[in-house]
């Protein structure tokens, strides 16, 4: 890039720019989080808007010889250098690793009915209508079988269910008909935009998304191989995967177990690019192949800190590749676009809820859980961008999108979650009624802490599976058959939200755990009320 | 929950004779030994005496659910016995029990063993199976009145 830069040169350059990212994500993040009650995400995309090339990051300053900080390299393809971007793709691979650890895919096949016919409804209806506004707005493109009609399409389908479960968990809502009903829609969201990111990567890459001349069998033989490797994959990966664990569980040592299995995704992704996929894909089936595992948790708290460094990072590069100066052009198409991805959300996930049960109310909450759009939205887009299929101008449409929901979404769940049952009048049983909060008030955080780390084990003990919904929530969703019980934490104290008849089942349960748990302070007790440890310990100091 | 798979002929009993808690629970674990093979009396019924000394397990309504848990067992054990005469046993209303409901579940997997609590406390709920319970006349009618009862 640099003619004669030197390496130090360049290298000094990335960690100024990383410096400046992570200060400026962090303290957007926080401003968003906390003044604005947003999502920190958009924060973080904010503060890359700002900071990018195509804002602050283009003033020249004087101790870097005149050169601006985020100066665009002349001749590339991205507003953004390439070991940054590196460092975006790395996270895009945490992002869909996560992702992948989060599904529980047994859970998910077991409660799958209605959930997937909302999420297939969804994404069916946003690929069409995204792929459709791409024909009717874009004039270069004549089908929705165009490479960038395709991208639109995918990139419409995304939804990150996220936000959705961190407002229904304040609300006491997750574990409602309809909190269920989003959660099961939002696997089968991401699974199939996989494949089908995988499919349109296949099409675009053997140059035959045309115009014209749409050659089915060949898009078939390419569905096919897409598919193939996603699910071939996953079956190896689900059944190799405990394996794999249960070996390195005889390392004793949880922080390298972690880290193997991260290096394993990134393995994958590599291989998946090689085989013609994108890369996220790999990420995201080698988390899916680890959910089922029971140190599926344990990764995830151990990789947070790596989460934590990159993900905003992802973030604010996103926000850098934003360039405004092509946005006026792109207005009217992003507002559209915006507007159809809702409405398809709306109605493609909407219908569906209506046949199985649920009455107006009921739909329409279940399709606005399905409205806010995250990093899976952007990764896809940036793909795009990357791959040349999109320009700037639709590259910022879809961040556009992703903006807007995440803006309009959280406040409309929430009015659309007022009032009462969601379930057709013929069929509004006892399933609809109020569910039974059970709460526990412990006397400190770490205690606290540490009786919720019990309880989950007893829920597990008890043929349950619990799985941490979303990033940074501390919200449990604890399955088993068609029951769901949340179980979160605030500050110090535990509430279990419950169906009215499992609420003998629960209280039985926690009733054991809690005289457990007393026995076990009894037991240190014991030891302690001697004195004899503390004695031993401080023995030879004095 | 399916109670028919746990609860046989054997494992219903009227009329039990002890007439203080002990009694109870020794005849309550001596049923279950004798229905089960090769089971340890002396390991369940410090299992069941343990869970006692933390809390007593004597409900309200008569009803008491003497339970513990202990790995000597493999799959869980459960036994619903009436006794001839009502006995005390620290209920939470302080009245005495006749209903008495034991399970005895291995340590690492208490699934099945809240499972049939919880189904059995829903009957036990209601007022008119209780007493049916309490009149029952023999085995066949206590096992009937769950069996149906669920239905």
């Amino acid at each position: 890039m640099h003619e004669g830069a030197s390496l130090t040169h360049m290298m000094t350059v990335l960690v100024l720019q990383l410096a400046v990212i992570i200060l400026a994500a962090k303290s957007f993040g926080f401003i968003t989080s906390r003044f604005l009650k947003q999502s920190s995400v958009l924060g973080e995309l904010i503060a890359g808007m700002v900071i990018g090339p195509f804002a602050l990051g283009s003033i020249p300053l004087a101790f870097l010889g005149g050169q601006s900080l985020f100066a665009i390299p002349i001749g590339a393809d991205l507003p953004v250098s390439p070991e940054l971007y590196g460092f975006a793709t790395v996270a895009s691979i945490v992002l869909l690793f996560f992702s992948g650890l989060e599904t529980d895919l047994k859970t998910f096949l077991r409660f799958a009915g209605t959930g997937s016919i909302v999420g297939l409804g969804g994404v069916i209806a946003t690929f069409l209508l995204g792929a459709g506004s791409a024909v009717v707005f874009i004039p270069q493109v004549n089908s929705i079988m165009n490479p960038t009609a395709l991208f639109m399409g995918i990139i419409a389908t995304a939804t990150s269910v996220g936000i959705t479960a961190r407002i229904l968990s304040e609300r006491r809502k997750l574990s409602s008909p309809e909190g269920v009903t989003i959660l099961s829609a939002a696997v089968l969201d991401d699974v199939l935009g996989i494949v089908l990111l995988a499919v349109v990567i296949g099409l675009v890459r053997s140059g035959r998304g045309t115009d014209s001349d749409v050659d089915w069998g060949l898009i078939g033989r390419i569905a096919l191989k897409a598919f193939g490797f996603w699910i071939g994959s996953t079956v190896i990966g689900i059944i190799l995967a405990p394996r794999i664990t249960k070996g390195l569980k005889s390392l004793k040592d949880m922080g390298t177990l972690s880290m193997v299995t991260f290096g394993l995704a990134l393995m994958l992704a590599g291989l998946s690019e090689l085989a013609g996929l994108a890369m996220i894909i790999g990420a995201y089936v080698m988390g899916l192949a680890l959910s089922g595992t029971d140190v599926a948790e344990d990764i995830r708290h151990r990789l947070d800190g790596l989460y934590n460094f990159i993900v905003p990072i992802f973030f604010c590069v996103m926000g850098m590749l934003v360039d405004f100066s092509v946005l006026p052009k792109v207005l009217v198409y992003g507002l559209v676009y915006t507007f159809v991805g809702m409405f398809g959300k709306i109605v493609g996930c909407g219908v569906p809820a209506l046949t199985m049960g649920f009455n107006a109310r009921g739909a329409m909450r279940i399709s606005t859980g399905m409205l806010p759009r995250g990093e899976v939205t952007l990764i896809m887009a940036g793909l795009g961008l990357s791959s040349g299929v999109l320009d700037p101008g639709l590259f910022g449409v879809a961040v556009m999108s992703m903006f807007i929901s995440s803006l309009i979404a959280p406040p409309v769940l929430v009015k659309a979650f007022k009032g009462g049952s969601g379930f057709k009048k013929s069929l509004d049983t006892k399933k609809s009624e109020d569910l039974k909060s059970i709460s526990i008030d412990m006397p400190s955080v770490s205690l606290a802490d540490f009786v919720m780390t019990r309880l989950l084990t007893a829920f597990r003990q008890a043929d349950f599976f619990p799985r941490r919904v979303g990033h940074g929530n501390l919200v449990y969703a604890v399955q088993k058959d068609a029951v769901q019980i949340t179980l979160l934490r605030d500050g110090t104290t535990i509430t279990a939200n419950v169906p009215p008849d499992q609420e003998t089942f629960v209280r039985l349960l926690l009733t054991e755990e809690i005289l457990s748990l007393k026995e076990l302070f009894r037991s240190v007790e014991k030891v302690a009320g001697s004195d004899a440890m503390e004695r031993d310990m401080l023995g030879g100091l004095f | 929950m399916n109670l028919k798979k746990v609860l046989t002929r054997d494992a219903v009993m009227i009329g039990l004779i002890g007439t203080s808690k002990n009694e109870i629970i020794k005849e309550l674990v001596g049923l279950i030994v004798k229905n089960g093979s090769d089971l340890d009396e002396k390991s369940l019924l410090k299992a069941v005496f343990d869970r006692e000394a933390q809390m007593s397990t004597g409900m309200k309504n008569g009803i008491a659910i003497p339970h513990g848990k202990t790995n000597d067992v493999s799959e869980l054990h459960a036994v619903i016995a009436v006794s001839a005469v009502p006995v005390d046993f620290e209920c939470l209303d302080k009245k005495p029990a006749r209903i008495f409901v034991m399970t005895i579940s291995p340590a690492s997997h208490t699934g099945p063993h809240l499972q049939f609590l919880a189904e059995v406390s829903g009957l036990l709920t209601r007022d008119d199976l209780r007493e049916k319970i309490l009149a029952a006349e023999n085995e066949d009618e206590l096992l009937k009145i769950f069996l149906q009862g669920q239905a």
